[in-house]
């Protein structure tokens, strides 16, 4: 039986070799050590010699050929002797084939980390690369609303491109609160947080662990959706509860007739095309009337710290704006030295800068009493919240029709409920309710108070 | 193994004895009466007036470091002075016979050897000759200050050599090499006096060296290691003496060049090395004349010789340079002496009797030949007095000089912050060392290897954008071979030797085709003695030649350490400049080999001052880095890759130029442009990190750029610079191990210079701190594409949708780290 010749693998690495010369020719005779072939590879060359002896039956390669390892390259055998069955490309080379298929990795299953997004409020500081705070400072972006998607709650460069996407951008003069990180900020209004810095400097909150829902939830609470808390409101529920945990708040309800202050201001309204006023609202109205009440109440025009109070002269009325983003509190900074059209215009523009989110962050803090208006969403009394270290606010109710006795006959009128919330440690129930009635007494003679 | 050279099996086991011949021990006895005939009076007075100047220089420097005063002289050393009083006859009488043309290198205690071989050539040279030296030397610096007063050139000479070896060891910027020496590596090459090494033994490789580039370059003169007895039980000192009498060079070199290497070992043997007695406790040759026998056939002439006596030492000096010049070299010589003082002055000689002591002060050598002298009526005591006076005026002039700051100053680092920077790498492009013809063996263009990559294709793609196959692609290894192969047509100074680098082409077959280009004197075959295969690469590119070595493995940097990262990288800037150091060392970076042949150790040559390091993986930059090592002056660590010999050029448009070119050591290259991250590999991490760029482009749409390092010192930040700014992030990756690695360098370095446009901190892969297990479970050892993913995923950028494999989290470095693992 004819013997065929294998390029020989001259090292693991050795793929294919070059023929560079048939020293023999089919139809030669060989004996046992002739040189056959010489081949090379890329490091050397080698002479193939014979190991049988016999007729060079075929050569299945040309000179300059790049055969590969192991194929078939002549046949030596007797003359006449077949030796198509060793031509290597005869024959499927089904096996190499087989062996070049790369083998499928099995890869095994690892339970999905994902990317999970993690708010920036999960520490102390909030953590943010260089390049994203560089990135925020250039462009604006509100890092309050900032997922943070980089490892270990880190915002990164696409978290702020995000928001510059999202249109979540604060104005240019915000700006720079944001490379204040880590200043000590008070008062920031009711529920306001307002600036990376106000963030830096709150008390920590648990990092929120991307642990999934306990599977072994018993109760089927059918279809729900699970949303992660935008900053805003972690800042307020957080400054919420540290207000109602840590104050002695209470809450004293009252009316009054606002029968004058209606009609004042629908005198206004008829009168305003013609005379180019401002549009006064009720709430300016109100606004009004407690920054030239206030003064008279110093325990309610103040800050209350656990050993000293800080008396202010003058009033920043703060006033609770419901925002796309959640409450605001933006301050109209004296208040009490204002005219009724330049409270209304005054609180006007910051109400709708916090509603367009453009707001500076310095507008956001300093108030020295608070004022927050449900009446208008039809709520007849509440409790509002005192935002620390203020020792009161006022909630404004709906108007309501109530009947009084005048002269004997029943007489309907239309009513407006206020809601005093006031820190019982800073002032008692009496002084508190001095204010209220004195507030009350002005507003129903609000013509007399504008006189004076 | 060359073919022509037979392993008989006959011949290798046949019966028999070996036998040795007798060596002589202190054999000289001739009287001054005899010697008459070889030494005029004035030849025996100016032995002792020799001696004297050594005795009186040590002892100056003895009591500058003892007492802070010589001779009203105040000042304070804090340098170091290992001193040879006692050993002044043996470096007198090895002197006497040397020229210029005859290179020394000396030990830590060599201030004798400096001013006897000094003294010798000022002897000899003629006065105009010693001025134009001093004029020449350092821009005539030195000669300015001794040249003030009145006197004669060869007296001008005395003052000159004795203040500038001073103004060295005071590390003064008028020393003979600006200060940057100091004592124990002090010398001036003008008078054949080559640099002292603090390393025990370190000059005998760097000595067989500079004999070795006497020996190919056909220069006169011989070179002498002066080693002590304590430098016999280094390793490399054993490898030098073996590499200069190699079989090779009377059995396989060229008529021309046969014999071995003209090089003495002599040992200056004062039987302590430091307080380690070396006959009697830490040595075993009881006589150490009698390792000659175990090193050659020749027994290397060895004889212990008396070096109490100058004249014995003379003697035996002029028979070994007859030796030497028939080319029967090398010799070994123990020259046995004594040291009066300790190994330094904070010795207090607790591992010696005081009895030992004044035993050998009562032979003084300085007394004994002067007695002899007188005895002989050459002079009488006067004369010798006379002499001692003149000297102890001379030294304590000299000594004022060197020890006041005005007249001699130091290097001004605040003035001049850069002094030391720039001597630190001569950065000269020399294209040869020296111009005469090359000597080859044929035409390059007849050259097999030559012809065949002529028919390689230089792009590594075909028309269709296919790979070519491995045979017929212009692969890295030919890209070496090309800028090495040009060389040695170019520089006739240009030697290359290593492990298996003739016959067999080299490990990795870079070499195939050389044997046939190039005589036995410029390609052969080394030992396996990686200390002497760089140390004497030192040597010879110190005496003026440019060599390329190789060490097979890049883990073989071990055995050749303090080659690498004492001699090689230092001698430059040690030298304030005046040696250039020409040597390229190949290493190569293996794989599937295991522990000791797969580390990859830019980070421990990067780490040491001196060394460029550049680590090429395309053909393109393979080529391109050696002409540029090549044509440099600077000493070139230059890291090869097993995984890529066999590459093809993937990213040089057009393929691998057939012309010569350069590419700059030290700037990065783009290898692939991108956009959201900057990946910066060393070595063939390249590879892999292009298969995670484009894991990361097709599965999660993330462009990353691609930087290849190719250059690790000097290192241009900029263009990664640039690219960080764009992107914002960087992982660095490299097959080193992980800890200590030059990455993290070059990660610390890009968080200061880029930190405000960085997304996250810059994160290095690298290798696992474990040893590298075998081939089958590398891809748990060594970065693979995965890693890089799951590093960018846990550390810089978490991806949607990604699983990682490996754990990069925090945790998981505490862990490690805690462990040391």
């Amino acid at each position: 039986m004819a013997t065929p010749v294998i390029m020989p693998r001259q090292g693991q690495s050795v793929e294919s070799c070059i023929i560079t010369k048939w020293q023999k020719q089919p139809g030669d005779t060989v004996a046992v050590g002739d040189v056959l072939f010489t081949y090379e590879t890329d490091k050397a060359t080698f002479d193939e010699k014979a190991k049988v002896e016999g007729e060079l039956l075929a050569v299945f390669f040309e000179e300059g050929d790049d055969v590969e390892c192991l194929l078939n390259v002549c046949v030596i055998g007797a003359k006449g002797e077949s030796f198509a069955e060793f031509d290597p490309k005869n024959g499927a080379s089904e096996t190499a084939e087989a062996a070049a298929e790369p083998a499928k990795e099995e890869k095994a299953e690892v339970a999905a980390v994902e990317a999970v997004a993690v708010p920036v409020v999960a520490g102390e500081k909030i953590k943010i690369s260089p390049r994203a705070k560089n990135l925020a400072e250039t462009t604006g972006a509100d890092l309050r609303y900032a997922e943070a998607s980089g490892p270990n709650g880190r915002v990164i460069e696409r978290d702020v491109r995000k928001l510059i996407a999202e249109g979540k951008t604060v104005s240019a003069a915000a700006k720079n609160e944001y490379v204040a990180a880590g200043k000590d900020i008070i008062g920031t209004g009711l529920g306001g947080m307002i600036s990376t810095a106000d963030l830096n400097a709150t008390a920590e909150v648990a990092p929120v662990a991307a642990a999934p829902v306990a599977a072994a939830t018993a109760v089927d609470f059918g279809e729900c959706e699970e949303v992660k808390l935008p900053n805003i409101r972690k800042v307020i529920s957080r400054q919420m509860h540290a207000s109602l945990s840590e104050m002695a708040q209470l809450t004293l309800n009252s009316s009054f007739d606002a029968t004058e202050i209606m009609a004042y201001r629908a005198k206004i309204k008829d009168a305003r095309e013609k005379l180019g006023l401002a549009n006064i609202t009720l709430n300016d109205i109100i606004l009004y009337a407690v920054s030239r009440v206030l003064p008279n109440h110093k325990d309610l025009n103040a800050y209350f710290y656990e050993d000293k109070m800080v008396y202010f002269k003058h009033v920043n009325l703060g006033v609770a704006v419901d925002t796309p983003r959640g409450l605001m509190v933006p301050t109209v900074f004296g208040a009490d030295t204002m005219s009724l059209s330049e409270i209304s215009a005054n609180s006007k523009k910051l109400q709708d800068e916090a509603k367009a989110g453009t707001i500076n962050p310095d507008l956001l803090k300093g108030g020295t009493f608070t004022v927050t208006n449900l009446g208008s969403l039809g709520v007849e009394s509440f409790t509002p919240v005192i935002n620390p270290p203020q020792t009161g606010i006022l909630g404004v109710d709906n108007i309501t029709t109530r009947i009084k006795m005048v002269g004997g006959e029943i007489k309907p009128y239309q009513a407006m409920g206020l809601s005093l919330t006031f820190d019982h440690r800073a002032l008692d129930g009496a002084p508190a309710a001095k204010f209220l009635s004195d507030l009350v007494n002005a507003l129903e003679n609000f013509t007399l108070l504008l006189a004076k | 193994m060359p073919k022509s050279q037979f392993i008989s099996p006959e011949e290798i086991r046949k019966s028999g004895t070996l036998s040795f011949q007798d060596i002589d021990l202190n054999k000289y006895n001739k009287t001054i009466e005899e010697e008459k005939a070889n030494f005029s009076n004035d030849d025996f007075m100016r032995i002792y007036r020799d001696m004297a100047y050594i005795r009186e220089f040590e002892t100056m420097l003895y009591l500058i470091k003892t007492t802070s005063e010589y001779n009203g002289v105040a000042y304070n050393n804090p340098g170091p002075a290992h001193l040879s009083m006692g050993q002044e006859a043996s470096a007198v009488g090895q002197a006497y016979h040397l020229g210029i043309d005859d290179f020394i290198f000396g030990s830590h205690r060599s201030h004798g050897e400096i001013i006897a071989k000094g003294l010798s050539a000022i002897e000899k040279l003629d006065d105009a000759q010693l001025y134009d030296i001093m004029k020449n030397f350092l821009g005539g610096k030195i000669l300015k200050i001794v040249e003030k007063d009145q006197k004669s050139t060869k007296e001008l000479a005395i003052d000159f050599l004795l203040y500038g070896a001073l103004a060295e060891i005071f590390a003064r910027d008028t020393g003979f090499h600006e200060g940057l020496g100091g004592s124990m590596h002090c010398f001036f090459l003008p008078f054949g006096i080559y640099p002292n090494n603090a390393i025990v033994g370190g000059s005998a490789t760097v000595a067989a060296g500079a004999a070795l580039f006497k020996k190919v370059n056909n220069k006169n003169g011989i070179c002498i290691s002066n080693i002590g007895d304590g430098a016999m039980g280094r390793g490399p000192v054993w490898e030098a003496m073996n590499f200069a009498a190699m079989d090779q060079y009377t059995k396989l070199w060229e008529e021309a060049y046969k014999g071995g290497l003209p090089v003495i070992f002599n040992f200056f043997n004062n039987s302590y090395g430091m307080g380690g007695q070396t006959y009697g406790e830490t040595m075993a040759y009881g006589i150490l004349a009698r390792v000659g026998a175990g090193v050659t056939p020749t027994q290397m002439y060895s004889e212990r010789v008396d070096g109490y006596n100058p004249l014995a030492v003379i003697d035996a000096m002029r028979r070994k340079i007859d030796i030497i010049k028939e080319n029967k070299g090398p010799v070994l010589l123990d020259t046995v002496t004594y040291r009066i003082a300790g190994h330094s002055p904070s010795d207090s000689s607790s591992y010696r009797t005081q009895e030992e002591i004044q035993a050998w002060e009562e032979q003084d050598v300085l007394k004994a030949y002067s007695a002899k002298l007188i005895d002989a009526k050459v002079a009488d005591n006067d004369a010798f007095e006379s002499i001692k006076e003149t000297i102890k005026e001379r030294i304590t002039k000299i000594c004022a000089m060197a020890a006041d700051e005005t007249i001699s100053p130091r290097m001004d680092l605040f003035k001049t912050p850069d002094a030391i920077e720039k001597i630190m790498f001569s950065n000269e492009k020399i294209e040869k060392m020296e111009d005469r013809p090359v000597d080859v063996n044929m035409p390059m263009e007849e050259n097999p290897r030559v012809q065949a990559i002529a028919k390689k294709e230089r792009w590594g793609f075909d028309a269709n954008g296919k790979p070519v196959s491995k045979n017929k692609v212009y692969q890295l290894r030919d890209g070496l071979f090309e800028a090495i192969i040009d060389k040695f047509y170019k520089d006739p100074t240009l030697i290359t030797y290593g492990e298996d680098v003739r016959d067999w082409g080299g490990a990795y077959a870079v070499y195939r085709g050389l044997t046939e280009a190039l005589p036995y004197h410029r390609l052969f075959n080394a030992p396996i003695s990686e200390s002497a295969i760089v140390g004497t690469a030192v040597g010879y590119a110190m005496a003026g030649g440019r060599a390329i070595v190789e060490l097979m493995y890049c883990d073989f940097i071990g055995c050749a350490g303090d080659e690498i990262f004492n001699q090689l990288a230092k001698w430059q800037s040690m030298s304030a400049g005046l040696l250039k150091m020409p040597v390229v060392v190949r290493v190569s970076v293996g794989s599937k080999y295991g522990a000791q042949h797969s580390q990859d150790w830019t980070s421990l040559c990067s780490a040491i001052p001196g060394l460029k390091c550049v680590f090429p993986v395309t053909p393109y930059d393979a080529k391109g880095l050696m002409n540029a090592a090549l044509a440099g002056t600077d000493p070139v660590i230059f890291f090869e890759s097993q995984r890529v010999y066999d590459i093809g050029e993937q990213f040089h448009e057009g393929g691998v130029p057939e012309g010569y070119y350069e590419v700059e050591i030290g700037e990065p290259d783009i290898k692939k442009q991108g956009s959201d991250i900057t990946i910066l590999t060393v070595g063939s991490t390249l590879y892999t990190a292009l298969k995670a760029a484009k894991e990361l482009e097709e599965k999660y749409n993330i462009s990353a750029e691609v930087i290849d390092a190719r250059s690790i010192v000097p290192f241009n930040y900029e263009k990664v610079i640039e690219s960080v700014k764009k992107t914002g992030k960087i992982l660095l990756a490299s097959d080193a191990v992980d800890r200590g690695s030059v990455l993290k360098t070059m990660a610390s370095n890009i968080a200061e210079l880029a930190f405000d446009y960085l997304d996250a901190p810059p994160v290095v892969v690298g290798s696992r701190n474990w040893i590298t297990p075998a081939y089958e479970l590398e891809q748990h050892f060594f970065p693979q594409a995965d890693w890089i993913i799951d590093a960018i995923h846990e550390r810089i950028m978490p991806i949607a949708g990604y699983t990682p494999v490996r754990n990069f989290t925090d945790g998981e470095r505490i862990r490690r780290e805690k462990l040391g693992v």
